[in-house]
């Protein structure tokens, strides 16, 4: 039984309702089922993107500021030179991957919901019923960026690893 | 602030102009574009002629777009998670506590930040 439904039997108001979805939908995605549903799993990877991308934003900010803090730049150039090594080209490696993913997706969704492209028009709901989102382009902009995000993110790999340039 | 709906909003308008912004910002460190190599645009007088040019104002609106688009998502995540309207004012005031501080610390760096020393 979980905590919600005693809660529930208890007769005390109902506290996190939302909690076990969240962490189900938001934090886990390893846990939702995403076969046939590849909406739920870019709805899911732009939420865990964004917040390592926050995660890094708030760092890089704080690393670009040790100049300015110390009025040097020795302090800086031994910390960047600390950041030259191959754990932190893979953080940088992942941290591409999220802005890609992120920033692709966040475009996808600003087509889709802001201005309401490729969302198809409402219909009568005839069975057998296919919303007409999912038989509209949103899908196929979906695995779009599926695939530029995956593209982006290699060629990433090659400029942080030294491959290329 | 306060209502959910208005935060997506503001994740919009934050997004569309994250877009041209960030876009720029990854250019900078584009080999075929800087003719540098990655770590080479990283040098104390590229870094510096960056930020003291005039596209260091571009970059600090990039830190507060992006401040701001970032931590009212975490906010919106928080909305559903923990809804209630006491609750809704404590994630209200730990996104403006976060944004003020790290607003100010990215114009901090953009105000004070000294020249480099050329080597001789």
């Amino acid at each position: 039984m979980s905590k919600e439904e005693k809660g529930g039997l208890n007769g005390v108001v109902k506290t996190f309702r939302n909690l076990p979805g969240f962490w189900r939908a938001s934090l886990n995605p390893w846990l939702i089922r995403v076969r046939n549903h590849p909406e739920r799993l870019a709805f899911v990877l732009h939420r865990v993107t964004g917040a390592i991308i926050l995660f890094y934003l708030l760092l890089h900010i704080l690393v670009t500021d040790v100049p300015a803090y110390h009025h040097s730049w020795s302090s800086w150039q031994s910390l960047m030179a600390s950041f030259n090594n191959p754990a932190n080209h893979i953080g940088e490696f992942i941290v591409a991957g999220c802005v890609f993913y992120h920033g692709l997706n966040g475009i996808r969704l600003l087509l889709t919901e802001f201005f309401g492209v490729c969302i198809g028009k409402p219909e009568r709901p005839k069975p057998p019923y296919i919303p007409p989102t999912a038989k509209s382009c949103q899908r196929k902009l979906l695995y779009a960026v599926f695939i530029l995000a995956a593209i982006f993110w290699v060629l990433s790999g090659l400029i942080i690893f030294g491959v290329w340039g | 602030m306060g209502n959910a709906s208005r935060l997506a909003i503001w994740q919009y308008i934050t997004a569309i102009i994250l877009i041209a912004v960030l876009t720029g910002h990854l250019i900078e460190r584009f080999p075929p574009v800087t003719h540098q190599s990655y770590e080479q645009s990283l040098s104390p007088s590229t870094f510096y002629s960056r930020l003291k040019g005039a596209w260091g104002i571009g970059l600090l609106l990039l830190a507060y777009v992006a401040l701001f688009h970032g931590l009212n998502g975490i906010r919106g995540m928080l909305y559903e998670w923990l809804p209630g309207r006491r609750r809704e004012k404590v994630w209200d005031a730990l996104f403006w506590i976060l944004f003020i501080i790290f607003a100010s610390i990215a114009t901090y760096t953009v105000i004070a930040l000294p020249a480099p020393t050329l080597p001789k």
